[in-house]
């Protein structure tokens, strides 16, 4: 029983290494950070503009984020591929999280239809609820803890907004304030794990090979 | 002399136990290759926190004993090995498995 359970931690340690670069959260960061600042630019670029110019924004990031990874994080912590109960759960996440960006594309042309017809907390509480089940169930296929925080995080950010707009007036329902806070404190966790990453693996390049050999 | 002498533990299992995985090491490193398809050295160097000279020394043995191979390519100029387990190796880390779960089953307590 004891050589099974050690089985499954040192397959568990193995993915999780790959997953400690801080990178995804960063990207998940610039993700949030278009609900705080397109209600802002909405007025000047309107509904539309103010979220699809953030397509080439995510783009970036994204190229990004594989350039670190292939020359910064990968001459550090090397690489690995995982087995086929791995490949099985990353491909349920996959699915899951296919699934659930079809669903709130349709629920948000729903809503854009017949908003003015929907009460108050309708849909902050109904996006809060769908982002809290999905992060929970990434956070479990891919046992990464942090993704229940996120996910609780950015569930919290349109109900609070849209109790700041109805008990204080703030503007916009609140978001630039909750999820820009929410995109804040996921940017700082993934550049304090980066950084992490940076000052304890130095990178091994072909002469530190040889000389330590 | 004892009229009812024990009866001698069967030490059979102990012997039939593979010497090449026994080492502390190098099952370190047979467990996280069984668990994953592949792994290049760098990777397997931070899970096992094993110096390079070390697992070098230990990923020389398992190959000798067929039990891994190690591809070596370049990727760009620099040097890049992805170790992975064979199939001898995947049956010879499971028979070992059941063999030390044997010998702790027969020890008296």
């Amino acid at each position: 029983m004891s050589e099974k359970i050690s089985l499954k931690d040192a397959e568990r340690k193995a993915f999780k290494l790959a997953l400690q670069d801080g990178l995804w959260d960063i990207l998940l960061a610039c993700f949030t950070l278009m609900f705080a600042v397109a209600p802002l630019l909405s007025t000047s670029l309107g509904d539309f503009w103010s979220s699809a110019i953030f397509l080439p924004f995510w783009a970036l990031v994204y190229l990004v984020i594989k350039l670190l990874r292939k020359n910064v994080i990968k001459p550090r912590l090397g690489s690995v591929k995982f087995g086929p109960s791995r490949t099985a759960r990353l491909l349920k996440f996959n699915l899951l999280t296919t699934s659930i960006l079809l669903v709130t594309f349709i629920l948000g042309i729903l809503a854009a239809i017949n908003f003015a017809a929907l009460p108050g907390w309708t849909f902050p509480v109904s996006m809060g609820l769908g982002v809290l089940i999905g992060f929970t169930l990434a956070g479990y296929l891919l046992e990464f803890n942090e993704l229940y925080f996120y996910g609780l995080l950015i569930a919290l950010s349109p109900i609070v907004g849209e109790w700041l707009y109805f008990n204080l007036n703030v503007s916009h329902h609140g978001f630039p304030i909750t999820f820009g806070a929410t995109s804040l404190v996921i940017l700082i966790s993934g550049l304090f794990k980066f950084v992490h990453i940076l000052r304890e693996y130095p990178p091994f390049t072909t002469n530190t090979l040889s000389g330590a050999a | 002399m004892s009229d009812s002498p024990e009866q001698p533990v069967d030490l059979k299992p102990l012997i039939a136990i593979d010497q090449v995985i026994h080492a502390q090491a190098r099952l370190i490193v047979l467990t996280y290759l069984y668990v994953v398809e592949s792994v290049d050295y760098v990777y397997l160097m931070h899970l096992t926190r094993l110096t390079w000279g070390n697992l070098s020394t230990h990923l020389g043995k398992l190959e000798e004993a067929g039990y891994i191979e190690i591809e070596k390519e370049f990727q760009g100029k620099k040097p890049h090995s992805t170790i992975r387990l064979t199939a001898q190796g995947r049956q010879a880390f499971r028979e070992y498995k059941q063999s030390m779960q044997q010998v702790l089953d027969d020890l008296p307590d």
